[in-house]
């Protein structure tokens, strides 16, 4: 079933677009993450759009948080305060992104730019969640990560505020500067960035896990909600068919993968995910680096 | 001899109260311990922790379990030493991980020494509360000690005068 995609000004099949919808869905469903990371590439991978593929991510990403965050925040599990510094920062970096976004495509640049900074950092990520849970796999005891807590560089630094939540005293200028970074990360590829944000967090700025999801939750769903908008109004890279169709799929298959990931837990399933993460970040290289099959294209001038 | 047992079974007896965080759990944690200080027993408290979600990294995952724990320990440290002010003698404190209802039970099969259950209801008028809701109903059939019920409203000067 073609259907004519306006924005994306190319025809796809409308039962494939449902299908990949759902397959990100269950998959964010089961473990627990976003699913901008997967959607955006999948969606480059069939052929459309980076500026496109990159305005969906983020819209399904978006949709993903919402009710993440609504029940965290019911649950009293978001500093709000240190929330708003990170958005802050996060709504500049989407702002720089976004612009550094239409300055790589009037440069014809945007492409390679988005599948590369996909093919490094999912490379990184994947490669990182592999060995981590391998290295579990191989010996369950495991010391634990030892929390930064004294972060000396950050003490001598101005605008010093006050975290009740997280108990913490400290500048806003390592908060702000994380949520400027995710900021542009997200607005050149249309992920919410928790799989980074959350470390950081914890390690950086020294957080309890206990605020760290609802947290940065409120900052994805902020963030990726001010992409979604400025890719719209800037680029007019949002294609409600394309939307439509994906979250029609992505509802169902999140509700199977919630219902299936109570059941699927630890370490296997993040090798798992690590894996995916890897594979995807493959594909991309491969699509890069692979010479066309068609080197040159021969048409009749239309003159 | 008939007198003795009787005076040892009561030493034994454990009165269990439900770590939540509602407000009613400070009555049921003071009926519980008044009971023991009056009629004789000891208290144990239950805090269940809520396991961790997927998170994406093994080690935030286990970060967050050992924090949430840790939180329970400090949490459960506190109330002990309100229970210690009335009975005299420190509860067995009890952690768990998972959903409470059913650590609950399983704590109640797997531990003897537990004899009687100890809630409070909810005064926020929206029924009982989760726990009595199930334990009274669904999982009723599976609870294997008899449980006391005392209203969330109880002032402490009620709660005296019953104990």
């Amino acid at each position: 079933m073609q259907i004519y995609l306006p924005i994306a000004e190319m025809s796809v099949d409308a039962l494939l677009l449902v299908g990949l919808g759902f397959l990100v869905g269950w998959l964010s469903g089961l473990f627990g993450v976003g699913g901008g990371f997967l959607l955006t590439p999948l969606l480059i991978l069939i052929g459309v759009p980076p500026a496109v593929a990159v305005a969906s991510g983020a819209n399904q990403t978006l949709g993903a948080s919402v009710s993440g965050l609504i029940a965290q925040a019911r649950r009293a599990n978001v500093d709000w305060p240190m929330g708003a510094v990170l958005v802050a920062g996060g709504l500049a970096g989407s702002l720089a992104g976004v612009q550094l976004f239409a300055l790589l495509r009037r440069l014809g640049q945007l492409d390679a730019a988005v599948a590369l900074s996909y093919v490094v950092i999912l490379g990184v990520v994947g490669a990182l969640m592999v060995m981590e849970s391998l290295r579990a796999l191989l010996r369950r005891r495991r010391a634990l990560p030892a929390r930064m807590h004294q972060h000396g560089w950050a003490h001598g630094l101005p605008f010093k505020m006050r975290f009740r939540k997280s108990r913490l005293y400290m500048s806003a200028l390592p908060p702000l500067a994380i949520g400027f970074g995710i900021g542009v990360l997200s607005a050149i590829m249309g992920v919410g960035g928790g799989f980074m944000l959350v470390p950081a967090m914890i390690y950086l700025l020294g957080m309890p896990t206990a605020v760290v999801i609802g947290t940065s939750l409120l900052h994805i769903v902020c963030v990726t909600a001010a992409v979604t908008f400025l890719q719209a109004v800037q680029l007019g890279a949002v294609d409600i068919v394309l939307t439509l169709l994906l979250l029609l799929g992505g509802v169902a298959g999140a509700q199977l993968g919630v219902a299936m990931g109570g059941r699927l837990r630890g370490e296997e399933t993040r090798a798992l995910l690590g894996l995916l993460v890897l594979a995807v970040a493959a594909l991309l290289l491969w699509n890069l680096i692979a010479p066309p099959e068609e080197p040159f294209s021969v048409e009749r001038a239309p003159w | 001899m008939a007198e003795g047992s009787e005076d040892k079974a009561r030493r034994d007896r454990v009165f269990l109260v439900v770590v939540d965080d509602t407000p009613e759990r400070a009555v049921a944690l003071r009926y519980a311990s008044l009971r023991a200080a009056r009629s004789g027993g000891r208290v144990a408290l239950l805090r269940v922790v809520e396991p961790v979600e997927q998170a994406e990294w093994a080690g935030i995952g286990a970060m967050m379990r050992r924090e949430r724990h840790e939180e329970a320990e400090a949490l459960l440290a506190g109330l002990a030493a309100q229970v210690k002010e009335i009975t005299g003698g420190l509860p067995i404190l009890i952690i768990r991980e998972g959903q409470p209802a059913e650590e609950l039970l399983a704590l109640l099969d797997e531990d003897p020494r537990i004899s009687i259950l100890v809630l409070a209801t909810s005064t926020a008028g929206r029924g009982p509360g989760p726990l009595i809701t199930a334990l009274t109903g669904k999982l009723a059939a599976r609870l294997s000690v008899p449980m006391t019920i005392v209203p969330g409203g109880m002032s402490e000067q009620e709660l005296d005068r019953v104990t």
